[in-house]
C-alpha cells in the first residue's frame, strides 16, 4: 500500500473529532489521502462519513485535532479558500445560468481573463461530452447530464481534491454503473484526488483505491477493495461488505499451535486469527458464500443442513441452508449447465476449504 | 371540501350568490367613481349626464393635484428603493445566519406591521416635530420606509426559504465570497420575491394617508392625504378621476404582483 509520505499526502487528518454535545458526530480520526488516490469513504447512514467530508470542506469546523489541505493547515481556513471542488447528489447547479455560465463561474470567481474562460469551459465540456448543451439550462437536462455538468464544473479549476458526496444517488442503475466508469476515467485521466462518499458497497468496490469503512462515527477498518472484501477485520466489515456467514463459536487451540472453532454446528479448523486469541476466546468464523459449495462428499469441511430455497440471480445461484441449529447458511455458485440440482427439503452438505474461512473477534456488545 | 360547504346544487348556488353579493358590495364603490369621473365637471353626480374629459384636464393642469402627485411617485420610488436595500439583506442575513437573539430580531423588524398605523402616525409625528422633519419629503420616506420594509421582508423570506441553500455551499466551496455569493447566486434567485416585496412596497407608500396626515403639510403633501383634505374642504368631482386613475394604476400593480407570485411559484 502506498501510505505515503506526509509531503506527498493531499489531505491530513490528525485527531480530528466533531461532537455535539454528548452525541459524537466523530471520534478522534486519523486519515491522510495521498495525491491523485481516489478514496471512498462507506458507511451506514450516521457513521459520521458526512461529518468528515463536512470537516474537510470547512462547513463545520472540528471540535479537536487539525486538517491539513496540500500541505497547508485548513482547520479553520473558510470554505472558499481551501482550493476543493465538490460534487452534490442533487448536483446543485445555478438554475438561473446556463450550463456553459455554470461551469464558467469557478473561473470567473478565479477572475481569469474570458478568452481564457471560454476555452476552459469549451475544453471541461469535451471532456464531459456535453458541448452541445451548452447553452442550455439544467432543468432541461436529465439528471445524468446535470450530475457530468457538476463534475465538469469541478474538474475545469483543477482543484486540489474533489468531494462528492453520494453523486450517484438520484440516478437509476444503469446510468449509476456508467457514470461510475465516466467518474473512473476522468479519475485515470487527470490524476485528480477524490473523496467519494458512499453507502453503496458495491459502488466503493468498483470506485476506489482506497475504501475507508466507518461505523458508529469512527474508522472501522481502511484498505484496498480487496483488503477488504477477503479480509475483513471485523464482523461490522464482513457484513456491511459482500454477504457472509458467520458462525459464532469458542477458540480452541491444539498443541501444535492450530487453531479450531467449537460451534453449535460441530468443531471446525480455522486460520490464525486476525487479531490475537487465546483458548476459550469468543469468535466468529466467517465463511463467503462464494467460498461454500453444495457437496455430495463430505470432503472438505463441510456442514448438513435442509435446503430452503434456492433463487436463479443470472449468473450465480443461491441457496439457503437451514441447519440443525436453526441458523440459515447461504452457498453461492456459478450457475452453469451441470451444476448440482438438489431440491427443496433435500438434506445437503455445505462444504468450504478450511483456508477460506476467516476468525474474527466477536461484535462488541453495544 | 365539497361536504364541508354542502354538496348539494342549491347550496352552491347560495354560497355563490352570497359570495359575489359581498364582493359586488366591496367592489362597488369603487366602481362607481369610474363614471362619475367622465361625467358632469361642476359638481358631483350620479348617474352622470354627459360624457368628459374634462376632469381629468382639469387633474393634470392643476399645479396642486399634479404636484401631489409627482410628490406621491418621487415618495413611493425613494420609500421602495430604500425599503429593498434594508430588507433584502436583512432577511438573507435573518435566514442564513446563527445569530443569537435571531427571533427577537426578526420580531423586532416585523413590529410595523403589528403596532397600529394612527399610533405610528402619532409616534411619528411627536418625534418628527423635535427632529425638524415634519412636512418634509424626507421625513414622510423615513415612515413609509418603516412601514414598507417589513413587507419586502416577508416576501424575500419566503424567497429564501424555497431557494436552495446548497447553492451558497457551492459556491462557497468554488471559491466564491460571500458577497460575491449573495449578487451571483442568491439574489438572482430571490428575482420574483424581490419584485413583489417592492411592488406592494411602492402601492403601499402610494395611498397610504393615516401616517402621511400626520406628517406633511403644504410642502410636501401627498396625493391621498391631498385627496382627504379635499373632501373635508371642497369636495371637487376631480376626486373621481383622481380615484379612477389611483385604482387603474393599483390593479396594474396587483397584477404584477398575481404574475410575479405565479413565477415564484414555478420557479420553486
Amino acid at each position: 500500500m502506498t501510505m505515503t509520505t506526509a509531503a506527498a499526502a493531499m489531505i491530513e487528518l490528525e485527531g480530528v473529532a466533531k461532537s455535539y454535545g454528548d452525541v459524537h458526530a466523530l471520534r478522534r480520526t486519523d486519515l491522510s489521502i495521498a495525491k491523485g488516490e481516489f478514496v471512498t469513504l462507506l458507511g451506514p447512514s450516521g457513521s459520521g462519513k458526512s461529518t468528515l467530508l463536512n470537516l474537510i470542506a470547512g462547513m463545520i469546523t472540528p471540535s479537536a485535532g487539525r486538517i491539513v489541505i496540500d500541505g497547508r493547515d485548513a482547520t479553520t481556513l473558510p470554505t472558499n479558500q481551501r482550493g476543493l471542488g465538490m460534487v452534490f447528489q442533487n448536483y446543485a447547479l445555478m438554475p438561473h445560468m446556463t450550463v456553459f455560465e455554470n461551469i464558467a463561474f469557478p473561473l470567473q470567481v478565479r477572475r481569469l481573463p474570458k478568452a481564457e474562460i471560454r476555452r476552459k469551459v469549451a475544453e471541461a465540456l469535451d471532456l464531459i461530452q456535453l458541448g452541445h448543451v451548452a447553452d442550455r439550462r439544467p432543468r432541461e437536462l436529465s439528471g445524468g447530464q446535470q450530475q457530468r455538468v457538476s463534475l465538469a464544473r469541478c474538474i475545469v479549476y483543477n482543484p486540489a481534491l474533489i468531494l462528492m458526496d453520494e453523486p450517484l444517488g438520484a440516478l437509476d442503475k444503469k446510468l449509476r454503473e456508467q457514470m461510475q466508469l465516466e467518474i473512473k476515467r476522468l479519475h485515470a485521466e487527470l490524476g485528480i484526488t477524490m473523496l467519494y462518499v458512499t453507502h453503496d458497497q458495491d459502488e466503493a468496490l468498483t470506485m476506489s483505491d482506497r475504501i475507508v469503512l466507518m461505523n458508529g462515527g469512527r474508522i472501522e477498518q481502511q484498505g484496498t477493495p480487496d483488503a477488504l472484501y477477503f479480509k475483513p477485520e471485523t464482523v461490522f466489515s464482513a457484513e456491511f461488505i459482500g454477504s457472509s456467514n458467520l458462525i459464532p463459536g469458542t477458540v480452541q487451540i491444539a498443541a501444535d499451535g492450530t487453531c479450531r472453532l467449537k460451534t453449535a454446528l460441530g468443531t471446525f479448523p480455522a486460520p490464525a486469527p486476525a487479531a490475537p486469541m487465546k483458548a476459550g476466546d469468543r469468535a466468529v468464523l466467517l465463511i463467503r458464500p462464494e467460498n461454500m459449495a453444495i457437496e455430495v462428499s463430505g470432503a472438505t469441511t463441510s456442514v448438513p443442513g435442509r435446503l430452503e430455497d434456492s433463487i436463479l440471480l443470472g449468473g450465480v445461484v443461491r441457496h439457503f441452508l437451514r441447519c440443525a441449529d436453526g441458523s440459515t447458511l447461504i452457498v453461492q455458485e456459478l450457475n452453469q449447465p451441470g451444476r448440482s440440482v438438489a431440491h427443496r427439503g433435500d438434506l445437503i452438505q455445505a462444504g468450504w476449504q478450511p483456508g477460506h474461512a476467516r476468525l474474527l473477534p466477536p461484535q462488541p456488545a453495544n | 371540501m365539497s361536504d364541508l360547504f354542502g354538496t348539494s346544487r342549491l347550496a352552491r348556488g347560495v354560497v355563490s350568490t352570497a359570495a359575489w353579493t359581498c364582493y359586488l358590495f366591496l367592489l362597488l364603490p369603487s366602481l362607481i367613481v369610474i363614471p362619475i369621473s367622465f361625467g358632469n365637471p361642476g359638481q358631483i353626480e350620479f348617474p352622470p349626464r354627459q360624457f368628459t374629459l374634462q376632469l381629468y384636464r382639469q387633474f393634470f393642469t392643476d399645479p396642486a393635484w399634479w404636484g401631489s402627485t409627482v410628490q406621491s411617485l418621487v415618495v413611493a420610488c425613494v420609500t421602495t428603493l430604500v425599503a429593498l436595500i434594508l430588507a433584502v439583506p436583512a432577511a438573507y442575513a435573518l435566514a442564513r445566519s446563527r445569530l443569537p437573539g435571531r427571533a427577537g430580531l426578526r420580531g423586532l423588524f416585523m413590529m410595523p406591521m403589528l403596532v397600529p398605523v394612527i399610533v405610528l402616525g402619532l409616534g411619528l409625528y411627536l418625534q418628527f416635530s423635535s427632529w425638524g422633519l415634519l412636512d418634509t419629503t424626507a421625513g414622510v420616506v423615513l415612515a413609509h420606509i418603516m412601514l414598507t420594509t417589513p413587507y419586502i421582508m416577508v416576501s424575500v423570506m419566503s424567497g429564501l426559504h424555497h431557494s436552495d441553500v446548497a447553492l451558497e455551499t457551492v459556491a462557497s466551496i468554488m471559491g466564491a465570497s460571500r458577497v460575491t455569493i449573495f449578487f451571483r447566486v442568491v439574489l438572482p434567485q430571490l428575482k420574483a420575491s424581490i419584485a413583489v416585496g417592492a411592488l406592494f412596497a411602492f402601492l403601499m407608500s402610494l395611498d397610504e394617508v393615516v401616517v402621511a396626515y400626520f406628517l406633511t403639510g403644504q410642502n410636501s403633501m401627498t396625493l391621498p392625504v391631498k385627496m382627504y383634505s379635499s373632501i373635508r374642504w371642497e369636495l371637487t368631482p376631480v376626486l373621481a378621476a383622481v380615484s379612477t386613475l389611483l385604482t387603474v394604476l393599483s390593479l396594474l400593480i396587483a397584477l404584477g404582483i398575481i404574475r410575479m407570485q405565479g413565477k415564484t411559484e414555478a420557479s420553486a
